[in-house]
């Protein structure tokens, strides 16, 4: 009786059907439902909403007086599997902790693992929310900063990406 | 003279039926496959090689890069290997978490085949329904770990920080329509003609094939030998779980689907006996300072989405990185069953073969 299914047309009624019902839902209730149906995020004109512990682009963090909070331990120069962090450990006046001459940060090597902040032992550096790191330029990627000038903020990369 | 009618091509290494960099040498006799090869290296990085120059807790990024799309199994593997190794006893929780999280994995990589596998096949419809799951799974792994393909998800003795807060509400969300997602699936394909004539007695290998060859997995399971090896060898919180182990005899590439969707739903009751049961207490065992190795050696396998993941392990005395690292990677075992499978067959076939033995090129090339 094998040959009588092949006229039971019920296996592709049942896919129809399913398709069917998901492509009703999304047409008429896509803008109008308050969870909507629909899991595509319209990327370019709604930004999408990142976990807290999203892991992003490596970033320095101030202190309360607006000064680099890095004092040179280089453990995460050390425990960065791709070494793209290299420090030039230095003095500044009217510190008694070492102060980071040049903090260097390879983008185009990193791989956004977070072992560098896990190892920071005084919350210096964090991996921020950005997210579109994508530039025209190599140097672009040559990200650190030297003396007092931090090129973490003033790089162009990511200039689109949301505010923390 | 008449011999030249054989005629030879390359299927890949940039097709896109072919998963990756996966280039297969095929000769044919009109379109019957004479003999088939499978050549393989497009995406060799020396992972192992790597690994052996850097220290035990750096190692963990490449892992998360050879099977790419389960990488926190991969990740589970190597944290659990050191640990044997340096016999480190790892909190209850922190095994429980372990397990969730893996069994999630494994739901998002069968998937992704599922959707790709079906995709070559000609079904195009489960693949957008099979990525709006993984995108929920992707979505707790990113609120678990910070990304979602490169998770780097474990630490050696247990976990980096626990879960965050409505992690478990967020995971349970998912698991309240899981099961309705994957009667979904089934809905498009079991009974569909299209689906059972392109797959059913596609592609067998039967089990002593499958033995000999040293092919695990689900591809070994539908072949009718029940071999699992969170049952067989229990690693994490799997001795704790009730799971049963879903086979099928007829070993084909319909049976193969079978076993997968089933394996789906067992995960899902593995992650809700997580959610339930999960203990409280430190996620984090006492570790030394710094990990430096005695002489020994350690093999620890784990099963991964597609088969048996073994590390292999040399400590040298006094070295914080390992002395000799292998990995025996289940894609790379199991696509050697490949001409096995695809040989007197037709060409249409062997993309089905392919996409049966769901091979990931990152851990096959390694």
């Amino acid at each position: 009786m094998n040959w009588l299914k092949a006229f039971n047309p019920s296996d592709i009624a049942g896919g129809m059907k399913l398709t069917g019902k998901r492509f009703r839902q999304v047409l008429f209730t896509a803008n109008r439902r308050k969870v909507p149906m629909h899991f595509v995020a319209e990327y370019p004109e709604v930004k999408v909403k990142l976990a807290p512990r999203y892991r992003g682009r490596l970033t320095m963090i101030k202190d309360e007086q607006g000064e680099i909070k890095c004092v040179c331990c280089l453990a995460c120069e050390k425990i960065c599997p791709t070494q793209v962090i290299t420090i030039i450990k230095g003095k500044k006046e009217g510190r008694k902790m070492p102060f980071p001459t040049r903090y260097d940060f390879e983008m185009e090597r990193c791989i956004f693992c977070e072992f560098c902040v896990e190892s920071c032992g005084f919350d210096s550096i964090i991996l921020n929310h950005q997210f579109e790191l994508a530039t025209y330029n190599r140097e672009d990627f040559s990200l650190g900063m030297e003396g007092s000038e931090n090129m973490f903020e003033n790089s162009a990369v990511g200039k689109f990406s949301v505010a923390e | 003279m008449f011999k030249n009618e054989e005629m030879e091509i390359n299927l890949g290494p940039q097709h896109p039926s072919t998963h990756g960099v996966l280039r297969v040498k095929l000769r044919l006799d009109g379109e019957t496959v004479t003999h088939c090869e499978p050549i393989i290296g497009y995406l060799h990085r020396g992972v192992e090689k790597i690994c052996e120059d850097k220290t035990f807790f750096q190692g963990q990024v490449w892992t998360d890069r050879m099977d790419y799309v389960a990488a926190i199994s991969n990740n589970l593997g190597w944290a659990e290997s050191i640990e044997k190794l340096f016999g480190i006893e790892v909190p209850r929780r922190a095994r429980y978490i372990r397990t969730m999280l893996t069994e999630l994995n494994r739901i998002s990589s069968h998937l992704l085949w599922l959707g790709t596998h079906a995709l070559d096949i000609g079904a195009m419809t489960v693949f957008l329904y099979a990525f709006r799951e993984r995108e929920q799974i992707l979505d707790l792994f990113e609120a678990f770990c910070g990304a979602r393909l490169t998770t780097t998800a474990f630490r050696i003795g247990g976990l980096r920080e626990d879960l965050p807060p409505g992690f478990l509400k967020q995971a349970q969300a998912f698991q309240d329509r899981f099961l309705a997602c994957v009667d979904e699936y089934e809905t498009l394909l079991t009974e569909n003609r299209i689906w059972k004539k392109r797959t059913v007695g596609v592609a067998p290998i039967s089990a002593e094939d499958c033995i000999a060859y040293g092919v695990t997995g689900p591809v070994l399971r539908a072949a009718g030998v029940a071999f699992d090896i969170r049952k067989a060898f229990p690693y994490a919180a799997y001795d704790e779980m009730e799971f049963d182990v879903p086979t099928a005899t007829a070993a084909d590439t319909y049976a193969r689907y079978q076993v997968r969707v089933e394996e789906m739903r067992q995960s899902h009751r593995i992650v809700q006996q997580c959610i339930d049961k999960l203990p409280e207490g430190p996620v984090m065992a006492k570790l030394p300072k710094v990990l430096k190795s005695e002489v020994g050696e350690v093999y620890h396998a784990i099963e991964a989405p597609k088969g048996e993941l073994g590390y292999y392990l040399v400590g040298e005395k006094g070295s914080g990185n390992p002395y000799r690292f292998h990995v025996r990677a289940p894609s790379f075992v199991n696509l050697q069953a490949l001409p096995k499978m695809t040989e007197g067959k037709l060409l249409a076939d062997v993309i089905a073969a392919i996409g049966t033995l769901d091979v990931v090129l990152g851990e096959v090339d390694r």
